[in-house]
This record gives structure tokens, sequence and C-alpha cells, in this order.
């Protein structure tokens, strides 16, 4: 491909930080961003530990109420129509423009496409229906609709920001933003767009997060230094966590052009699916081992030069053993063995922003010369055996990183990116 | 009985409760409150003026007066797109508990077409403890 994508402005709004320094910060440390969290008003509920955003109210469904940093100028007229995570997104997405040197002024010319991922706003839809089921549906908010529906990242920031080039949002649970980095890619290689924007956000409440406790998938560990403990023998499930992470990419001359410094190179991307369970991973890992190998297929990069993994690894009995098996399915069976590591042992799993988010990582651990460990980690399950697990932060610098996402339905997504 | 499956009572999310003129001003308050004890229309009036200057964009905001004349235009001179003033409506369907119908938005244009509708309508639904005192 004579065509690359360099990520040239990133923007976090997360449990471990609301900005790239702070966020750069807590995983050199190993700090985490969990805490003991009453997501319903129930001391039945045995999921006791979430991983919340600082400095943000958004609990309400009146955005009257709704409070962020001060610094990010928020219209009422874009508030009025958003979602909480639309907040988060908002101020990620403000965050990223600045870091990438870009004004809105720069994104309305046909260029730019814009690319998000939520699983929209549970909280607000049973809100807005309630209220118009009371109504009769004669009454009830004129916002209900796009405030609310999966889709509502995209229309909200593209109208904000008046992007006129790609605009629109993938559904794929956890691979999700994920899926949106990649097709961002794509849309840069084939030439349709110089510039993409890749939204992930998703809210922290009770109607996000606690759906998932009927499932088993949560954690009622009630302690949050070890409720979330991606690949350990004793790990029982995810902690949520909300949030919102934006990366902006330009195909390379566009970046060279404007002068802006670039955090990494997105070198390629896979996907497969598992074919296999509507909710669980297949039990080897067999559309993750067949995702990675695709993406490291189109980077044209052998198993031996990855350095490190961010896993999608949440810290279920079941999803982690199967990427555990993949792992070892493409590195070890090559004789390669990079560090692995689930940085959801610090931030909780944030669903549909979980790709978006790792991403994130990997370009600031590309660009500072670092690779994440698994702070949490004290047994590894035996799946893990052979894998290079540090539990520490290494001062190393990674050339080539490769990113898992996974998610419902079987869908798995990689990346692969590039020290530049 | 379903509820033997459970062990407690299905529990509700954490309250957070607001009033929908609670971010108004204490004047749009107090006039909400003295139409509803009273039926004064200038006190409704002037909820519903707040209401219009709550839901403008920020820059028609900045360029149009506090008080704009009847024959102002919602969409055009203020600001306004249709989605816009269906939620001045639904703003004002909701605080007097009244219903506007489709056709009746449709003939509402300028500030003017919307206080005396308001007027009319939330006069006529006995939302005030009092009938109307002008």
């Amino acid at each position: 491909m004579s065509r690359s994508a360099l990520i040239t402005g990133l923007g976090f709004i997360t449990s471990i930080g609301n900005d790239a320094t702070s966020v750069s910060a807590s995983l050199r440390a190993g700090r985490h961003g969990m805490v003991v969290h009453p997501l319903w008003d129930n001391p039945n509920v045995a999921v006791k530990v979430a991983a919340p955003v600082r400095g943000f109210f958004v609990d309400s469904a009146s955005w009257r109420d709704w409070t962020w940093p001060e610094r990010y100028e928020l219209p009422r007229e874009t508030l009025r129509s958003l979602a909480p995570h639309g907040v988060y997104a908002f101020c990620a997405l403000e965050q990223a423009l600045a870091d990438a040197g870009l004004t809105k002024a720069d994104l309305t010319d046909g260029s730019t496409g814009l690319f998000c991922a939520s699983a929209g706003s549970a909280f607000m839809q049973y809100h807005h229906l309630s209220q118009a089921h009371a109504g009769n549906f004669e009454r009830g908010n004129p916002m209900g609709v796009v405030s609310a529906i999966a889709g509502t990242l995209n229309f909200n920031l593209a109208a904000h920001y008046g992007i006129t080039g790609a605009v629109t949002g993938f559904v794929s649970a956890c691979a999700s933003s994920s899926h949106a980095i990649g097709y961002a890619l794509d849309e840069i290689r084939l030439g349709r767009q110089e510039r993409m924007i890749i939204v992930g956000a998703e809210e922290l409440n009770a109607d996000t997060i606690l759906p998932f406790a009927p499932m088993r998938a949560l954690s009622v560990n009630p302690d949050p230094a070890t409720a979330s403990r991606p690949f350990d023998s004793a790990r029982d499930g995810f902690v949520g966590t909300g949030g919102a992470v934006v990366l902006i990419i330009e195909e390379a001359s566009l970046a060279r052009r404007r002068n802006a410094t670039a955090y990494a190179e997105i070198l390629g991307w896979g996907q497969a699916s598992d074919g296999h369970s509507v909710a669980s991973s297949h039990p080897e890992g067999a559309g993750l081992r067949n995702a990675m190998q695709r993406a490291l297929r189109d980077a044209a990069v052998a198993p031996a030069q990855i350095d490190y993994v961010n896993a999608h690894a949440t810290s279920t009995p079941v999803g982690d053993r199967a990427e555990a098996l993949a792992l070892r399915a493409v590195f070890s069976d090559a004789g390669a063995r990079p560090a692995v590591s689930s940085t959801k042992g610090l931030t909780g799993h944030g669903l549909s922003m979980a790709g978006a988010m790792e991403a994130g990582f990997c370009a600031l651990a590309l660009r500072e010369g670092w690779m994440p460990g698994n702070p949490h980690l004290v047994n590894p399950d035996n799946s893990c055996d052979g894998l290079n697990l540090p539990r520490e932060t290494l001062s190393v610098a990674p050339a080539l990183v490769l990113n898992n996402s996974s998610g419902f339905g079987g869908s798995n997504v990689c990346h692969v990116l590039r020290r530049v | 009985m379903a509820s033997d499956n459970t062990p407690s009572a299905p529990a509700k999310p954490k309250p957070v409760k607001s009033g929908p003129l609670d971010k108004f001003s204490a004047a749009v308050r107090d006039a909400h409150a003295r139409f509803l004890a009273t039926g004064d229309i200038d006190a409704l009036d002037t909820v519903v003026l707040a209401i219009v200057r709550d839901h403008q964009p920020a820059e028609a905001r900045a360029a149009t007066p506090a008080a704009p004349p009847d024959s102002a235009l919602l969409i055009g001179d203020l600001g306004f797109d249709s989605l816009a003033l269906a939620e001045i409506v639904f703003f004002i369907e909701d605080l007097y508990q009244v219903s506007v119908s489709n056709e009746e938005l449709m003939r509402i244009t300028t500030v003017g077409e919307l206080r005396g509708f308001i007027r009319i309508k939330v006069a006529s639904s006995g939302a005030s403890s009092q009938p109307p005192s002008s």
C-alpha cells in the first residue's frame, strides 16, 4: 500500500485519567481506576466494584444536571441531544483535536470522516421510553431517539463539528471501536478520506453494566485491587468502566505537510469471526487466532517481530483462556514470545470503547518507549503456559505491537501498530 | 407467583431528582409559582419567554434581545429549527401537563403566536388553581 495512516491525536476520558499524561502515568505505575461503586441503590446486587470516570456528573437523565470539567466548552444546543457518554466523547474529541493541532474548521471540507462506537444509552432509552409511554407517545422528548440509540455519537458529533466525509457507527459489542479503527484505516488506504476520527465511548451505570450480571460475566469480588485480574487463575469476571477515547488518524503525507507529531503508524488490521456462539468465545479462540494471523499478514509482519500484545482479556474465565490459547497458537507455535498484558486489569472493561482505548494505550507506549504489565496477576492460569506475562511495566521501547479485541457473536479484530 | 423468585423488591435507580425549572433563575421560578397560584397570565408569559430563550442556540441568542418582539420568527429570526421548537413545546407540555398536536405546532411561527397559544392552552387546562387573571 502506498498510503499509510499515522495516529496524530489522542483524547482520553477514562477511569485511569482524563488526559494522555495522566493515563500514561497510571499505566506506567500500574495504578488502577476501580472503587467500590454502587451501580444500583440495592445492597442485594452482588457486583460491588466498578471503574468510574472522575470529574463528571452525568448520572441524571436531564442534561441540565450534568457537569464536566470547565475547560471544555459544550454548547447547550449540542448537549441537549447527547447521552451521558456523549459528554465524555465530546471532551475526548476536543482533547484529541488540540493534541493533533486541529480545529473544528479543519474537519468540514469532506476529507475528514468520523467512525464511532458505543452501545447507545440504555439508561436514556429507558428514561425516554418510560416518559413517552406515560404520555401515550403524544408527549415525549423529541431528542429521545437521537440521544439514546446506538449511533448517538456519530449523529451528534458529525452535526456539531460539521463533518461532511464518511460518518457511521459500528456495533460489534466489545470489538466495535476496533472495527471502527480497521475500517478507518481502509478509508485512508483506499484514498476515500485523508483524515479519520475514531471515537469509542460507553457509560458506567446500572443499565449499561448490570445486564451482564445474569450472564455471569461480571466479577463479584468486592476488592477493587483484585476484582479485575486478567489471566489469573482466580479471575471471576470483568469490572465495568465507562468513558471515551478518541484517535485521530491521518494519511502520512498530510500529517507530514502539517508537521504533526505522530504517535504511531497503524500498519494493518485483520478480523475473523468464531462462527460458534452468540456470547461465548470459541473454546480455543479460533476466530481470534485467525484475526491475529490476518492482521499480521496485512501488516507483512512475522509473529517474532511483535514486541508487545495488548490482549483483549477481560478477566472472565472463558474469554481469557480462549485468548491465551489463541496467543499460544500464533506466537508460541512460531517460537515467538512477545510481552502480553491486558490493561483491563487497571481500567476495567470499556465494552465498545475497549478497542480504541487500548489502541490509544499502544500508541502512548510506542511513542514513549514502554510496555504495560499485568500488575494484578498473581497465579497465571495454566492455559497461559509459555506466554510472557510481565507483572511490572517494562521500560523497553516496542517497535511493533498487536492490539486484540473480541466481541459478542465471536467477532475478533486485531491491529498492528508500528513505532514512527 | 413471579415474586417468589425475587429476594427483594425491585430496586429503583439512585434518585437524582430535579424539578424542570431548577436551573432557571429565581425570578422565573417565582413567576411559575405565581401563575400556578393566581392564574397571572403575565407570570406565565415570563416563564414561556425564559423557556424559549433557554432553548435558543448560543450564536442566535447572543444576537437577539432578551425579550424578542412578538413578531420575531422562531425559525428564522431566533435561530430555531423544527426539532428545537418541538423541544420547547415538550418542555411546556411536561411542565403544565398539556398536549399540543402536530397541527397546532405547525401553526406557531412567531413569538407572539407561541405566547398566545400557550395562554389559551394552559389556561384552559386547569394548570392554575385560579382562573386567568388577565
